[in-house]
């Protein structure tokens, strides 16, 4: 690991792990607003340096998604298209999607997958 | 309004009252045996109800309690978020989804919070500040 790399480890909010060209981030911790904006961040650090070209969000412990951090997700998925890199998230609870959708809030940019093997399949096909 | 009727009660002053609250509102409606759906509902209406405090009033108070519902029917949780801030201009407006006056938002919070519970009631006033009540009943078993 040389040094630079060193250094954005340690402003890492969540860990990541490199799966083929795609770049894999389990959500294992409460996402307050400060964390989502830094995991934006984070997540639009790596695909630069990384040259990840398909990002796969594990929200399967993530159990409040409000209006707020379906707003930076999708925001996160905007940038990193730009970036030429897909969004896809996967595991998401069914009582989040259920309040997601009741609540008319829709994940603009993003694709959903039900499992991390979807979520490859997917991203696989649209290479 | 008496604090001492309430179960519950949270001062959002701080960003990371909002996670905090929408912590304590899950645990009490988990232990209210609330289902899993309802439990989810009632946090996330805690969450934007927080939000809404922290980036509109700067800081305010949110009341959580258990109304009884009597002897045949099932209690209730009522939520109620207060704040001495700028008060929302035109109301109608700000509950009905899609209106926003911050940068980077949907504006769904108010909507959703509509969607989410069983009632919804809310007070405003410019120069004053707003008053937010809703109230979720679990289903009788
Ligand atoms: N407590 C409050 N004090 C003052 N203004 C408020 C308050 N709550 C909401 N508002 C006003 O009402 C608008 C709509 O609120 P709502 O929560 O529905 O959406 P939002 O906060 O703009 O975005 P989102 O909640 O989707 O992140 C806000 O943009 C704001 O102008
Ligand atoms: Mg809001």
């Amino acid at each position: 690991m040389d040094k630079k790399e060193g250094a954005t480890m340690k402003n890492k909010v969540v860990p990541t792990i490199k799966l083929y060209d795609y770049l894999l981030v389990p959500i294992q911790i409460e996402l307050d607003d400060n964390t989502v904006e830094r995991l934006q961040m984070q997540i639009l650090h790596e695909i630069h340096e990384k040259e990840v070209r398909g990002i796969i969000i594990d929200v399967s412990m993530v159990d409040v998604i409000d209006s707020y951090i379906s707003f930076v997700l999708s925001e996160t998925a905007g940038m990193a298209k730009a970036m030429g890199c897909y969004v896809v998230i996967c595991g998401i609870q069914p009582q989040v999607a259920l309040t997601l959708s009741q609540m008319g809030i829709k994940l603009k940019d993003i694709i959903t997958a039900q499992s991390l093997e979807d979520a490859i399949n997917i991203l696989d096909k649209l290479e | 309004m008496n604090p001492q009727d309430y179960d519950i009660v949270l001062k959002i002053k701080d960003e990371s009252d909002i996670a905090v609250s929408r912590q304590m509102a899950k645990n009490f409606a988990q232990k209210m045996d609330f289902s899993l759906a309802d439990v989810t509902k009632i946090a996330t209406a805690v969450s934007e109800l927080a939000r809404n405090i922290y980036r509109y009033a700067k800081e305010g108070y949110i009341y959580i309690r258990k109304k009884e519902g009597g002897s045949e029917k099932a209690p209730a949780i009522e939520i109620l978020a207060c704040d001495r801030g700028p008060g929302i201009e035109n109301v109608e407006l700000a509950i009905s989804g899609g209106y926003t006056t911050s940068e980077r938002s949907l504006g769904l919070g108010l909507a959703g919070i509509r969607r989410l519970m069983d009632s919804f009631h809310i007070e405003s006033e410019v120069g004053k500040g707003t008053v937010v009540i809703v109230e979720k009943r679990r289903r009788v078993f």
